[in-house]
């Protein structure tokens, strides 16, 4: 097994034996319990259709990903530099790049496991509509770009500045401030400043694509400039992890 | 050589951190790294594992660059960090088994039963680390170190946190292991009891500097910095004259104050003092040796 999958596999069984990891994935899935049932009580009281239903919840798990996402991220080097568990890794015969890309394809797995726990939910509300099928091919093509770029941006903050904390308080501020699409208002999002925003935010790329294909069921040819969006985020942000990771000289 | 360090310089950030270490040591010697807080030893160790590069100065270790051939040397030396973290969520068996596979090599259930049972760690197999006392973290972490069949062990205050037992058993997994031969033992500590009892080599820093540097029993003798007793006799001895290399300091009453020198075995002295038909009743260390010379040499730096 390559050093890489060996620190992924760390990574994926912090998540799924952990009491931390745990704790999470069970978070998820009561929010997401909640969420789909009073949306599906919602439906069937017809005060909201079933394709605005869905477009929620993908917005939701999306959200729910990246904030997970966070977490991992600032913890990953920071935490591991703080538990005092980062300095044997890097006695191990390893290279720096062997243990962030490990720690990134931990990330991977975390979305895969997030992804994979919230398709029942997604089921259950879009299982009487006509487009959940697209709904989940859509969470995984542009959900995944948009999660693991806030992950890797919040590895780079943590190695960036040592501290979890400090790394954790800065990505949830950047992923409230790209996430507030989901917040804000219809008209503020119709002003040229939220027009500008919304073109060059992944996270309403993500969203505004779910929009129009659960809702308005356009065609992928329609997407593919949000898909690019959201492609150059993660780019982008995987640059900005290894190059922190160099900057910091773990 | 394992090591072979020759005016290493530091700088960080404007700060000079070290101002000229030298340590040398050789296949089988156990080498103390010995200074006051704030010396610089654990960023010396820091630069000898590759994970600081040095200002300038050569950092050889087992005959490579310490920062450009990193990986390979990490391949080759087991090293126990000060703070010996660990994933509290795993058992010591996987995690001695995952942190093995980092080396390529796979453990059976045996292997690391045995590997656990060298540092005498008994542990029950599902007992997660989060739940182990330091001394139990101190002896996971030398396992660990171990686990690659090292030929250079860097050890950052390896008995921290373990009862006078453990220390000592810890002692003795690291002069079976020096006495295999072909393993140096770098050994970082403040307590001097396990330089005295473990090295034959000691580097003492201070202020980033290499103080002193060489065999210890030598520095012990060149530096005239013998070790002292205090002995009760109940009696007046018949033979007043002492072994050679033991000196008498003071004689108050019933009390015997001898320094017996550096290069002579206390258990030797006695015996020969016995021989000598001394009656002894009780024996007490009065300091000297190597905490003489480390005081002696840091205070003498102080005062400079």
């Amino acid at each position: 097994m390559s050093p890489i999958s060996l620190i992924a596999r760390k990574e994926s069984g912090e998540l799924l034996k952990s009491g931390r990891g745990l704790a999470w994935l069970l978070a998820l899935s009561v929010i997401l319990s909640v969420l789909s049932l009073l949306l599906v009580s919602n439906t069937e009281l017809s005060l909201l259709d079933n394709a605005q239903v869905v477009y929620m919840v993908m917005g939701t798990i999306t959200a729910l990903g990246a904030l997970l996402a966070v977490v991992l991220g600032s913890d990953a080097i920071a935490g591991e530099k703080e538990r005092g568990s980062l300095v044997p890794l890097l006695l191990a015969p390893l290279s720096t790049s062997d243990i962030v890309l490990g720690k990134m394809g931990g990330q991977v797995v975390a979305w895969g496991v997030t992804y994979l726990l919230s398709l029942p939910y997604l089921w259950a509300v879009g299982s009487s509509g006509q487009n959940l099928f697209e709904a989940i091919a859509y969470l995984a093509l542009l959900g995944m770009p948009v999660v693991l770029g806030f992950g890797f941006y919040a590895l780079g903050l943590s190695a960036r500045f040592g501290s979890v904390r400090a790394a954790l308080i800065t990505a949830l501020i950047t992923l409230m401030l790209l996430a507030s699409p989901l917040l804000l208002g219809p008209g503020l999002r119709q002003s040229a400043i939220g027009k500008v925003f919304d073109a060059v935010n992944p996270f309403s790329a993500a969203v505004n694509s779910f929009d129009s294909v659960v809702i308005d069921s356009q065609p992928l040819s329609m997407q593919l400039g949000r898909f690019l969006v959201t492609l150059i985020w993660l780019v982008m942000t995987l640059w900005f992890a290894r190059r922190s990771v160099k900057i910091a000289e773990i | 050589m394992l090591i072979e360090i020759d005016k290493l310089k530091l700088v960080l950030r404007g700060r000079q951190i070290l101002a000229g270490v030298n340590m040398h040591m050789q296949r089988g010697e156990i080498c103390g790294l010995l200074g006051p807080n704030g010396a610089g030893k654990s960023t010396t160790l820091s630069v000898l594992t590759g994970l600081r590069e040095a200002t300038s100065g050569s950092v050889l270790v087992l005959g490579m660059d310490a920062r450009s051939q990193r990986e390979e040397i990490h391949r080759q030396i087991g090293v126990l960090p000060e703070q010996a973290g660990f994933y509290d969520w795993m058992s010591a068996p996987d995690y001695l088994r995952w942190f093995a596979s980092l080396y390529g090599r796979r453990l059976t259930a045996a292997d690391t039963g045995q590997h656990l049972a060298r540092v005498g760690l008994d542990v029950k197999n599902n007992e997660p680390i989060g739940t182990y006392s330091r001394g139990m973290r101190q002896r996971l972490g030398l396992a660990r170190a171990l686990l690659n069949s090292p030929k250079l062990l860097v050890l950052d205050e390896p008995t921290n946190g373990l009862d006078p037992r453990g220390r000592r058993e810890i002692h003795d997994v690291l002069l079976g292991l020096s006495q295999q031969g072909d393993v140096g033992i770098l050994l970082c500590t403040h307590l001097l009891d396990d330089v005295d009892r473990l090295c034959n080599r000691i580097g003492i820093l201070h202020q980033g500097k290499t103080i002193v540097e060489g065999n210890l029993a030598e520095l012990l003798a060149t530096l005239q910095a013998g070790r002292r007793y205090r002995l009760h006799l109940l009696s007046p001895p018949r033979d007043a004259a002492l072994p050679p290399g033991v000196r008498l300091i003071a004689k108050r009453g019933e009390w015997w104050h001898l320094d017996i020198g550096a290069v002579a075995s206390p258990d030797a002295v006695w015996r020969a003092l016995l021989d000598r038909g001394w009656v002894i009743a009780e024996i007490h260390a009065e300091g000297g040796g190597l905490e003489d010379l480390y005081l002696k040499l840091t205070m003498t730096e102080v005062a400079a």
